[in-house]
């Protein structure tokens, strides 16, 4: 595959432009906001279920804590609409 | 039990669920209203919370301070057995490690069974079923005729070796001093044994919670040597692997007692026994000093699990806690049997 390498890189240079438009970055971004989301939500989530398997009562604080990190991705989200324009 | 992979330890859910039942142990509140109860009222009590299944279950074959005690060794059983279901990969291994203390137990209790000739189900009554032997080989050791017996049951297990090193000194002195010694030391022993050389972080804090409680328990049987003078060689029963003393510095401080006091309070631990020394100092007998030990170790216990939430620090400091609250109300019963006074009995008591 590495023939096609000098090939390839002339083609790139000849067509001009970032690989990579302000759409597909916000995308790029997006996701990793949404890794990070589900990153957070392992430990507390793990550690919500123990909470509420031993008691009934924590179960609407224990669902309130897992839905924090949610707030990552729902800003990540705005980046969408601010570098998509 | 199925392997997972070896470093996925579940701390955060372990953790949770530990929190919540460390809350639901008994507090002062409780050890106040108890410790003026007779013996039936407690059983009631306990009925009422966490103790109700064991309560129920056993009710019908036992009553009294016998009913409290079997339901207290049970209960405790159930807890470190759940402990052992949750805890996933090298938390699961700190947890056995830790709960080969009831083996330790369990060992200690076959082995005073026989020598007093107490019978097999009393025997069978005060094991807690909560480490690492099966069924199947307490029922061996229940089985067990005498004191060489239940070592070779034990052949196979880490209690062999040293068990049979000791069995020289018991058949010379015929106590069962050097045999129950051989166990304690052979469990702190193998508590440290064989973890990674450079810890990371977890391992660290769980290398110096078991430091912490070696030096706790050096500290305790030195003083119980130095203050009962006797010519015994403390180096026989000095626990390796703690951080404050080694065995020959033990053998000098032994014999001056105020030179060990000065030592253990120049030690990294000088703050935490802090109140544990000003006990001893005012206190003629050694056994205020030794409930100010144990607090000072639950203390220790209670922020390194403050300090580090992520590690296995608080699985150990609740064990801690939940032996503490079942020997505390085992000496409410049994005080309460013996017609103490409440004032005594809260004495007694060991509370944080």
């Amino acid at each position: 595959m590495y023939e096609t390498v000098p090939q390839l890189a002339e083609v790139a240079l000849q067509q001009g432009g970032p690989a990579l438009d302000a759409q597909g970055a916000a995308a790029i971004a997006v996701g990793l906001g949404a890794i990070a989301t589900g990153y957070a939500q392992r430990g507390i989530g793990s550690a919500a279920v123990g909470a509420v398997a031993e008691d009934d009562d924590m179960f609407v604080p224990a669902l309130i804590f897992t839905a924090l990190p949610e707030t990552l991705i729902i800003i990540a989200f705005v980046t969408i609409f601010i570098a998509g324009s | 039990m199925s392997a997972p992979a070896y470093e996925t330890s579940n701390y955060e859910y372990v953790n949770a669920r530990v929190r919540s039942r460390r809350a639901s142990l008994f507090d002062d509140d409780d050890y106040r209203k108890l410790v003026r109860m007779g013996t039936g009222e407690i059983a009631r009590y306990m009925e009422e919370t966490e103790y109700e299944a064991e309560m129920n279950r056993l009710a019908s074959r036992y009553s009294g301070v016998d009913l409290i005690e079997y339901a207290l060794n049970q209960n405790l059983a159930k807890h470190f057995e759940d402990l052992l279901r949750w805890s996933e990969g090298r938390l699961y291994d700190y947890v056995a490690r830790y709960l080969r203390k009831f083996d330790a137990w369990n060992v200690k209790t076959a082995l005073r069974g026989v020598y007093t000739d107490a019978s097999t189900s009393d025997v069978e009554d005060d094991f807690i079923r909560a480490g690492e032997f099966s069924g199947a080989s307490l029922d061996e050791l229940v089985e067990a005729d005498s004191v060489e017996e239940v070592v070779e049951a034990l052949e196979e297990t880490i209690f062999g070796d040293p068990l049979r090193a000791a069995m020289d000194d018991y058949e010379d002195t015929g106590l069962l001093v050097p045999l129950e010694n051989a166990v304690d030391r052979t469990f702190y022993e193998t508590l440290i044994e064989g973890l990674p050389a450079n810890p990371d972080r977890p391992t660290e804090l769980y290398v110096q919670f078991l430091r912490a409680e070696i030096d706790f328990r050096n500290v305790r049987n030195a003083l119980r040597l130095a203050r009962t003078a006797t010519d015994m060689d403390p180096a026989e029963y000095f626990i390796e692997g703690g951080r404050l003393f080694d065995r020959d510095e033990l053998r000098g401080l032994v014999a001056d007692e105020a030179q060990l006091v000065e030592h253990i309070r120049e030690s990294t631990y000088g703050d935490d026994l802090a109140d544990a020394l000003r006990v001893l100092e005012d206190a003629e007998t050694l056994i205020g000093f030794e409930h100010a030990l144990e607090v000072a170790l639950l203390e220790y216990a209670g922020t390194l699990s403050n300090r580090y939430p992520l590690s296995v620090t608080p699985v150990l400091s609740y064990v801690l806690a939940k032996e503490r609250e079942v020997e505390n109300v085992r000496a409410i019963a049994r005080g309460r049997e013996a017609d103490l006074s409440p004032e005594e009995i809260q004495e007694e008591l060991v509370v944080r």
